[in-house]
């Protein structure tokens, strides 16, 4: 069942921020508490009570409004972000109109007093780390006007405004990131899950057939010999394509190589590779196997029709070979130089090109009657990578 | 499949004629399963059995006591290397012949070192498969390029994760070049030529390198068998 791995992943996804919603709604009613018990105690010195009533009724209407919104995630959006920062700034700027002049020198708390921090808080975890520092930085402007004047306490409180709106922006960055990388495991592990089904049904059924047909064929001779012939070919692609893992790369870039030799194999290509994977960054992978091509297609140019070539793949740890080698008639001596003299881009000139931009060696063995053979040393860990870093 | 299995199959097998082998198919898959039969049938072994899954493969086995058994490792619900362990384990005359598909890497090195000698793909021609089985009737190793690749790959790997603190085995230089050549498609005779060793030195080395592996995952066996309480048995740690 291929759709619920992918829903679980839309799920994990939009549920990944609401623990931090709810941080939020939690820190909205405590503040809003704490903003109730300050104006307790300072209603009586106010300049203009009534306004200190009206900015608390309107804080206890938002604070309910923002709690019921944030809890579901069809209430988490920017329109509400937005007017939630504008209310918080406008109840500020009434704070200073209702304290009076004695109270904010003193200092007295602002009606709005730390339930202001609120609306930083759900712009960072709706905007991330940017949207958080910025608001923080707004609201503490706005109190500074509001207050009048600047001082160690008010400069301290900027601080720490903006560090919350950086820091919760952080974490709601994270917990996105970490739900797609969720959600791509996931994806990884269903497409890897229709792949087997896939080869299982092939394997059981058409590759089964088409082997049959080709040992028949080849007895019968004639043109069923031709068709045996064909279906061979297709088998084994067939079985190549089945066999080759899907290729998702894993987070730090790197791929296994094995499954883009595998795929090289035809009736004359034998690929030997190990059963463990083979790991390499995606453009080194990338790079080797179209090495092996290259080296495979000279063989189908000069080796003749009948020849057969192997591949091998082996992972010595902090090197991985790759070997091509054929059973035709041999480079005889100094063809190679000879054209590579006369500038051609024949395949030496590409071959040890890629490898060379790798960091690794080439070397090939050849001699008339006896084939060829390449073999690519490329060292692990390169100390300077062209073109890795895109 | 040790020495003394391999010095018993030799005489007898040298005393009549080399179509007598007698073979079982294990496929799970009945036209292939037949069809291979059929080859080989035609040619001139002796099909005492088919099997379609693991556990009947061992216990037909166990009465039909064949020269040598073609392993599927895809089988339908059941497991080809556990069987390949299960056959080799209590019929040391019998040898088994992996015959799989290609791209079941792991699976074929656990077969082998279950005890399987030999590894051939399934889009194999039925010349190859026919000189295989004869191969592995005598006790050869059946080493394809691809197996080699495999087996080289496995020491590596046993190399590089050891902690020092359990013996794994290691191929020795010899080994580990002439390996290579096999992976690399060379025959037995060119790499003889080429290592200027005889053809048999190249047989020998190349069946050390399975052995080592077998002997290593039989130990690992019993020890594991050990260590959870389980009864080894002493043909095991032996």
């Amino acid at each position: 069942m291929p759709a619920s791995p992918s829903g679980a992943g839309a799920r994990a996804i939009a549920d990944n921020t609401t623990p931090l919603w709810l941080g939020a709604v939690t820190l909205r009613i405590v503040t809003f508490l704490f903003a109730v018990g300050v104006f307790s105690l300072h209603r009586h010195g106010y300049a203009m009570p009534c306004l200190g009533w009206a900015t608390l009724g309107a804080m206890t209407v938002w604070t309910a409004l923002t709690c019921y919104w944030f809890v579901r995630p069809s209430g988490r959006r920017l329109n509400v972000v937005i007017v939630d920062v504008l209310l918080t700034t406008a109840l500020i700027i009434a704070s200073h109109y209702v304290l009076s002049g004695e109270q904010l020198i003193r200092p007295v708390p602002l009606v709005t007093t730390i339930w202001a921090s609120g609306c930083v808080v759900s712009s960072a975890v709706y905007g991330g780390r940017a949207a958080g520092t910025v608001s923080g930085a707004w609201i503490s402007l706005v109190s500074i006007w509001a207050r009048g004047y600047f001082d160690t306490d008010i400069a301290r409180d900027t601080v720490l405004l903006s560090g919350i709106g950086f820091v919760v922006g952080l974490a709601a960055v994270t917990a996105r990131h970490s739900a797609e990388q969720l959600a791509r495991a996931l994806r990884a592990e269903a497409a890897t899950k229709e792949r087997e089904r896939l080869a299982r049904a092939v394997h059981d059924s058409v590759l089964q057939v088409l082997a049959r047909v080709r040992r028949r064929g080849a007895e019968l001779g004639g043109e069923a010999a031709e068709l045996a012939r064909l279906s061979g070919e297709q088998e084994i692609a067939l079985r190549s394509l089945v066999s080759a893992a899907p290729q998702e790369s894993t987070v730090d870039g790197e791929v296994d190589l094995r499954p883009q030799l595998q795929l090289l194999a035809t009736p004359r290509v034998q690929v030997s590779v190990p059963a463990t994977q083979v790991m390499l960054p995606a453009v080194a992978a990338s790079e080797l196997s179209a090495v092996a091509r290259e080296a495979l297609s000279n063989v189908d140019k000069h080796a003749g029709p009948d020849a057969r070539a192997w591949v091998l793949l082996e992972d010595l740890g902090k090197e991985v070979v790759l070997s091509v080698r054929d059973d035709g008639p041999g480079i005889p001596p100094g063809r190679l130089a000879a054209a590579e003299g006369e500038g051609h881009m024949g395949v030496a000139y590409s071959i040890r090109g890629r490898v060379a931009e790798l960091g690794g060696e080439v070397s090939l063995y050849t001699a008339a009657g006896e084939g060829t053979e390449w073999e690519v040393r490329v060292p692990r860990r390169q100390p300077r990578r062209k073109g890795v870093v895109r | 499949m040790g020495s003394p299995g391999a010095a018993q199959a030799a005489p007898a097998q040298g005393g009549r004629a080399m179509t007598n082998v007698s073979v079982m198919v294990v496929d799970d898959h009945p036209i292939w399963r037949d069809g291979v039969a059929r080859d080989l049938t035609e040619r001139g072994f002796e099909v005492l059995a088919t099997a379609g899954d693991g556990e009947s493969a061992v216990r037909i086995a166990r009465t039909v006591r064949p020269d040598v058994v073609l392993m599927d490792l895809n089988l339908d619900g059941s497991s080809g290397v556990a069987a390949t362990l299960g056959i080799t384990t209590e019929l040391p005359d019998t040898q088994v012949l992996v015959l799989s598909a290609s791209g079941e890497h792991s699976d074929v090195l656990e077969a082998v070192k279950a005890g399987a000698s030999g590894y051939l793909v399934k889009s194999a021609s039925v010349e190859e498969l026919v000189d295989a089985v004869r191969r592995t009737a005598v006790g050869d190793a059946v080493f394809t390029a691809g197996l080699a690749g495999l087996v080289l790959g496995e020491y590596r790997r046993m190399a590089a994760s050891g902690d020092g603190a359990e013996p794994t085995p290691r191929l020795t230089e010899r080994e580990t070049e002439v390996l290579r050549l096999v992976a690399k498609g060379l025959t037995a005779r060119q790499i003889a030529t080429r290592l200027v060793i005889s053809h048999r030195t190249v047989e020998n080395h190349v069946q050390s390198t399975l052995r080592k592996l077998q002997l290593h995952n039989r130990v690992e066996l019993a020890r594991y068998a050990i260590e959870h309480g389980l009864d080894a048995d002493p043909e095991e740690t032996a």
